[in-house]
């Protein structure tokens, strides 16, 4: 975990209201997973906090972040320029581990692709992704030349305008039947999650299955406990530290 | 390199720059990213005799240089900490402040005599804004104050006790002496103020809570303020709390009249920010010729 002061090489718009940061750290933070996460300032002293964007891609010191416009902080952020210097945390969280599993099932929802891309960038020599994504709109499709590194990708829209009409979960489960798969990664909103944990345990929990989480977060790095999930024993887990991924039947979703 | 070491109630700190609590953990997470042995002190989660699960999450929630919590006092209970997290902080050769808060007197009583001998302060937790019952509840009147810290003090035979005080109270001062009637060795303030952030959108406040405890580089003045109100009406030691971000602010606190200053919210700002900030204060010493840092404590003049 390292503390670094990146220079921004670029900031530009990807979909509807998302952008995609590249910075170029001075340093190496070692090897970051996908799934994990670094703790990025706006640039804009005013925001205390920075803001936790999970890693889309890693390519030798360049790291790509990708972010949806929601209030001050991200507007702040997306107009940085390149050249300009970003304070940055990383890499936190745990990150998916894929170890021993080769046949991977990828399920995304909206701004919950970008981690998902990051693993199939990390892994996609040698294991084999099938990846089933929802976006809301045409508007909202973006990444589609990362997306398509996977063996074999679904894309859905709500509304049909690109790929075929439906959710991300619903595409699976069309599918469920014939695949032979080791496991699944997935995240998306809260009721996407909330959907698949039901539709797997009405499947029987035949295949295990990996959530990353979101959480307003404080610190970052486990100290504040701002960011808990309840786990299925009633007790708190620290999405920064404990997460962001966990065993989908770990948690309450 | 001026001496940055402070004594406090005959604890001596290395330098006067300790953890908030809250902010910190029990320091395990932030020592992953440098060796916390370089602070002063760190003053711990707060805890309870039990184990609390805390609020409803969103627990966070930003406003213009400030940012809002609500954790609820979320902890594993003091006997883990005796047992799990005490040793390590030890080790680290830092002054280990042990952050308490309870239902009832007889909880405080309770969480005291557990802890004295053990650690090198008890912090006694009066101001929690976060939660229903005790915390708060404890530290707005000073007839409360009083007796809360005399039931801690008679459960302390070794450890000295620091009251944390509200600063969302009539008085400052009338508190602070209160605090140090009932017994207390020094005190430290302020907590967080208690806000509201509403989602404009939803219609909603943005915490879980409602509201939170405010905190951050936007609270500063009227955290020197009232550390300045504190220290001019008792003899007991003060350490001052409250939106410092850089060494500039820890002199400007010492300047008001505190022995020594808890750093929070900056940590979530800036992961390294407490030896940043030790670095900052030691270099405006060294710039202004202070060979040792006791000697600014006190210093401002009223205009």
């Amino acid at each position: 975990m390292k503390d670094l002061l990146a220079a921004v090489k670029s900031n530009v718009l990807v979909a509807e209201n998302i952008y995609m940061i590249t910075l170029t750290l001075p340093e190496s933070a070692g090897k970051i997973k996908g799934g994990q996460f670094v703790n990025l300032s706006t640039g804009d002293g005013s925001h205390l906090l920075r803001r936790p964007l999970g890693v889309m891609k890693v390519e030798g010191d360049d790291i790509s972040l990708c972010y949806q416009l929601k209030g001050d902080g991200t507007r702040k952020l997306s107009e940085a320029k390149a050249g300009d210097k970003l304070k940055i945390l990383l890499p936190l969280g745990n990150g998916f581990d894929l170890s021993g599993r080769k046949n991977i099932i990828v399920i995304g929802g909206g701004v919950g692709v970008f981690p998902l891309i990051a693993t199939i960038r990390e892994h996609c020599a040698d294991k084999n992704f099938y990846s089933y994504i929802g976006f809301r709109n045409k508007a909202a499709v973006c990444l589609m030349d990362e997306l398509e590194k996977s063996e074999k990708l679904t894309v859905v829209t709500d509304d049909g305008s690109f790929g075929g009409n439906g959710n991300a979960v619903e595409s699976y489960l069309k599918d469920a039947d014939k695949l032979e798969a080791d496991c699944i990664i997935a995240c998306g909103p809260p009721v996407m999650l909330k959907v698949l944990k039901q539709k797997l345990i009405e499947r029987g929990n035949k295949i295990p299955c990996y959530v990353s989480l979101e959480e307003r977060m404080g610190c970052g790095v486990g100290a504040c406990l701002v960011c808990v999930c309840k786990k299925a024993d009633g007790s708190n887990a620290r999405v920064c530290k404990d997460g962001p991924v966990f065993d989908i039947n770990e948690v309450n979703l | 390199m001026a001496d940055l070491s402070v004594k406090v109630c005959g604890v001596q700190l290395k330098n006067p720059i300790i953890a908030a609590s809250g902010t910190f953990g029990f320091g395990r997470e932030y020592d992953e990213i440098y060796d916390i042995s370089v602070i002063g002190g760190v003053s711990t989660k707060g805890m309870t005799l039990e184990p609390r699960l805390g609020n409803p999450v969103p627990r966070i929630a930003e406003g213009k240089s400030v940012i809002l919590n609500a954790v609820g006092l979320q902890n594993p209970g003091v006997e883990h900490f005796i047992k799990e997290d005490l040793s390590f902080l030890k080790g680290k050769g830092v002054a280990v402040i042990a952050n308490v808060a309870g239902k009832s007197f007889d909880d405080y009583g309770e969480i005291c005599a557990r802890l004295d001998g053990l650690v090198d302060f008890v912090e006694l937790n009066i101001s929690c804004p976060n939660v229903k019952a005790g915390g708060m509840a404890f530290g707005i009147k000073p007839e409360s104050i009083k007796k809360v810290t005399e039931v801690a003090k008679s459960a302390l035979k070794r450890t000295p006790l620091m009251v944390k005080l509200s600063p969302n109270v009539e008085s400052i001062p009338v508190n602070a002496q209160a605090a140090q009637n009932g017994g207390a060795d020094c005190i430290s303030l302020i907590n967080t103020l208690t806000g509201m952030v509403i989602d404009i959108e939803r219609r909603k406040p943005l915490i879980a809570n409602n509201t939170g405890g405010v905190s951050g580089a936007g609270i500063k003045p009227v955290a020197v303020r009232m550390v300045y109100e504190a220290a001019h009406s008792v003899d007991i030691p003060v350490i001052g709390m409250g939106g410092i971000t850089c060494g500039a602010d820890v002199i400007e606190f010492m300047m008001a009249g505190a022995r020594a200053v808890q750093i929070g919210t900056a940590n979530f700002s800036d992961a390294m920010a407490m030896p940043r900030i030790i670095r900052e204060t030691d270099a405006w010493l060294d710039k202004h010729g202070v060979k040792d840092i006791n000697e600014i404590v006190d210093t401002v003049t009223l205009n």
